[in-house]
């Protein structure tokens, strides 16, 4: 590996989201191609914060630091990327259903899903079924999030889905939830596709789903 | 800027008013100046009577006068430090910190790979000395053990070099009497690069105890002089049981323990000034059923409440006890005393913490109590660490970032400050159901004897000098031939 990339990678460990696009300019420079850049620098970075994170040595704050970093990068690299046609991780749409303005763990799991390479279109919160499915239709991403606090709120998941399925989307992607109230039964119950328990898991459903 | 700004930066309680303590001062100082104690050692009564003291026979009295000087002389604050240097490895003794260790002589252990009670043995001594080395908030060594299958005059001499191998935090050094007392020192003065090197920077505390009530034994005396002499910091801590041995009464038991470990005080300051000394000792109520020390009775925690406010008002560091349990296995009682002692103590300020891994009332030593117990130290810790407050952790800027309808994940206040807000455990389990479920439904214990074992293949020992390991096998060799000679 080049000494660039393998700079690029330490610094999205490092969360050096200052530096990083004078790097990433640096690199293309170089003539290093993008996918190049993206696949054997962030994305080796970002692995290694997966696990750190998962083995306890890396906390939330400096994974969100880290996402920052790659992002960085990603906001020069998505158009020559888009431009030559590669295939990147793909789009998520995520919102925090009608009723609900709980949006801590939504937001938790745009940033950890845009530290694993996706691009996050983010709804917010209180969102209706119909903002859901307009945003579907327009954004044509392959998974949907959405999430729920209340116990009171979480139906209006069912409902979104069936908004979805009337419009004939619903099979064009891959839908997880989330939520404290929310569970693998009641994921399976209202015909989501996943659930995840906590952000970093979300991420990795999301990853899955990409395949 | 501000001035004359007054800051209360830890939680600490305090029990006993000025008033109260006052009356238990004068309590101990009534105690020996009008009753005394036997004092079984000629050359203490002779440094004694030498200093202004009554002496009849073996019954010492003492002038409160005396007693008064020798509690000026001692120092509140000092240093025991890490035998290779390590800063981390240090502890300060002074006002407003505490510290955790284990215990000594227990007769059983809970073997490391069976979790079976069985005798002590030599080969614990150097596992219980990596896991001290290694856990976060274990701040110094004792064995929690006396070693069963080496010559018994020789069990704590043993004992001592596993230790002193094994760990670079400072050791509290139990012994029989003046040989071992000797043996000890040697090996820790060969390492210090000799007897001046070792004043300036001790690291390890003598341990003695007088017997209640009210005696200074010979054994006692002979390695309390010793250390004075050497210059050796000084535990001299009974083991008074309420309602047995001493007064049923808290405040009794308290004065009564006090009288007996401010007599070795005195003889102490008289010998070797200035001599740090850490006051005991070990304050229990006798179960009147079972007829046992209790180590998991509230009586304990808040005895040792009351004796720790009394060292301080009189100026002394004190010999806490904590994190201990009456329990016969790792289970809800052993963890529930242990823990609630344990902030007890932490609450206390008490200076050194001791008998943390103590099971079944000192009579079994466990490990996975002391590993147990790191984790409910750390979160003592966290909480009498108190709520710092200052322009910057007011987060006022961070809250204008962030306004209504924002979060803080991002911001970097939080990146700045969110270690040490946060106290993180190691063994306490936060996860979901989900991953609790998929990383194989562990309890506790099971977490806790992972963690053990985790250290215990990990450790990478500081080794000792080569010429302190030399050393060692030569006392050894000497200690072997001297028992023989004994026998003969």
């Amino acid at each position: 590996m080049s000494d660039i990339l393998s700079t690029i990678s330490t610094m999205v460990i490092e969360g050096n989201f200052v530096d990083m696009v004078d790097k990433t300019n640096a690199a293309l420079e170089e003539s290093l191609g993008a996918e190049d850049i993206l696949n054997n620098g962030l994305m080796p970075g970002m692995d290694h914060v997966g696990v750190e994170f998962k083995a306890g040595n890396m906390f939330v704050p400096e994974v969100l630091r880290s996402a920052k970093a790659m992002q960085a990068a990603m906001d020069i690299l998505r158009p020559i990327l888009a431009e030559t046609g590669v295939e990147t991780a793909g789009k998520i749409v995520l919102g925090t259903v009608k009723g609900d303005f709980h949006d801590i763990g939504k937001n938790l799991v745009g940033m950890m899903c845009e530290g694993a390479g996706f691009e996050i279109i983010d709804l917010g919160k209180d969102i209706a079924p119909e903002a859901f499915v307009n945003a579907i239709k327009e954004h044509k991403p392959k998974i949907l999030g959405m999430s729920a606090m209340l116990t009171t709120t979480m139906r209006t998941m069912e409902r979104i889905i069936k908004a979805l399925e009337e419009a004939g989307v619903r099979d064009t992607l891959k839908i997880m939830i989330g939520g404290a109230p929310v569970t693998l039964d009641f994921a399976n119950k209202i015909g989501a596709d996943g659930y995840a328990a906590n952000a970093a898991s979300a991420a990795d459903m999301a990853k899955q789903f990409a395949g | 800027m501000r001035t004359n700004y007054r800051t209360n930066s830890g939680v600490r309680f305090r029990m006993l008013s000025d008033d109260q303590l006052q009356e238990l001062f004068d309590g101990v100082l009534h105690v020996l100046e009008y009753i005394g104690l036997e004092v079984k050692h000629e050359h203490a009564r002779e440094v004694l009577k030498a200093a202004g003291a009554w002496v009849d026979g073996d019954r010492v009295r003492l002038p409160s006068h005396m007693v008064k000087d020798a509690l000026a002389k001692a120092p509140r604050s000092f240093t025991i430090f890490a035998r290779d240097g390590n800063p981390e490895h240090d502890i300060h003794i002074g006002p407003g910190r505490s510290h955790f260790g284990p215990g000594p002589t227990c007769v059983n252990f809970i073997d490391i790979e069976t979790m079976e009670r069985r005798p002590y043995q030599l080969t614990d001594v150097p596992n219980v000395a990596k896991v001290v080395d290694s856990l976060p908030n274990i701040d110094f060594c004792e064995s929690l053990g006396s070693v069963d299958n080496v010559p018994y005059d020789l069990s704590a001499l043993y004992e001592f070099t596993e230790m002193f191998r094994n760990t670079t935090k400072p050791i509290v050094a139990w012994s029989f009497d003046y040989y071992d007392s000797n043996a000890i020192h040697r090996i820790a003065v060969e390492e210090a690069g000799g007897q001046d090197a070792f004043e300036k920077r001790p690291t390890y505390i003598h341990y003695c105890e007088p017997l209640s009530p009210l005696i200074s034994t010979t054994d006692s005396l002979n390695k309390l002089v010793f250390a004075a002499e050497h210059r050796i910091p000084l535990i001299f801590t009974p083991c008074p049981l309420a309602g047995g041995t001493a007064p049923v009464t808290a405040a009794g038991t308290i004065i009564q323990a006090a009288a007996e470990s401010w007599m070795g005080l005195t003889i102490a300051q008289n010998i070797q000034p200035g001599l740090p000394f850490i006051m005991g000792g070990v304050l229990s109520v006798m179960d009147m059923s079972d007829m046992i020390l209790s180590y998991g009775a509230p009586e304990l925690s808040l005895m040792m409440a009351g004796i720790t406010e009394l060292a301080h008002f009189a100026g002394l560091p004190l010999w806490q006890t904590g994190g201990c349990t009456d329990s016969k296995t790792f289970d809800e009682q052993a963890i529930t005393e242990g823990s609630l002692s344990v902030l007890f103590s932490a609450l206390t300020g008490g200076d050194l913490c001791h008998d943390v891994g103590y099971t079944e009332s000192a009579m079994t030593g466990s490990v996975f109590q002391l590993a147990a117990m790191d984790e409910a130290i750390g979160y003592a810790r966290r909480i009498t660490r108190g709520i710092e407050v200052n322009e910057d952790t007011l987060a006022v800027d961070a809250i204008h970032r962030v306004g209504p309808n924002g979060h803080y994940l991002k911001d970097e206040n939080t990146l700045r400050y969110y270690k040490s807000e946060y106290w993180l455990p190691n063994l306490i389990d936060r996860t979901s159901y989900e991953d609790w479920v998929l990383n194989g439904e562990r309890s506790f214990k099971d977490r806790t004897n992972a963690r053990v074992q985790n250290i215990l293949a990990k450790h990478e020992q500081v080794p000792l000098k080569p010429e302190t390991e030399k050393l060692i096998d030569k006392i050894l060799a000497e200690g072997e031939e001297w028992v023989k000679q004994k026998e003969d």
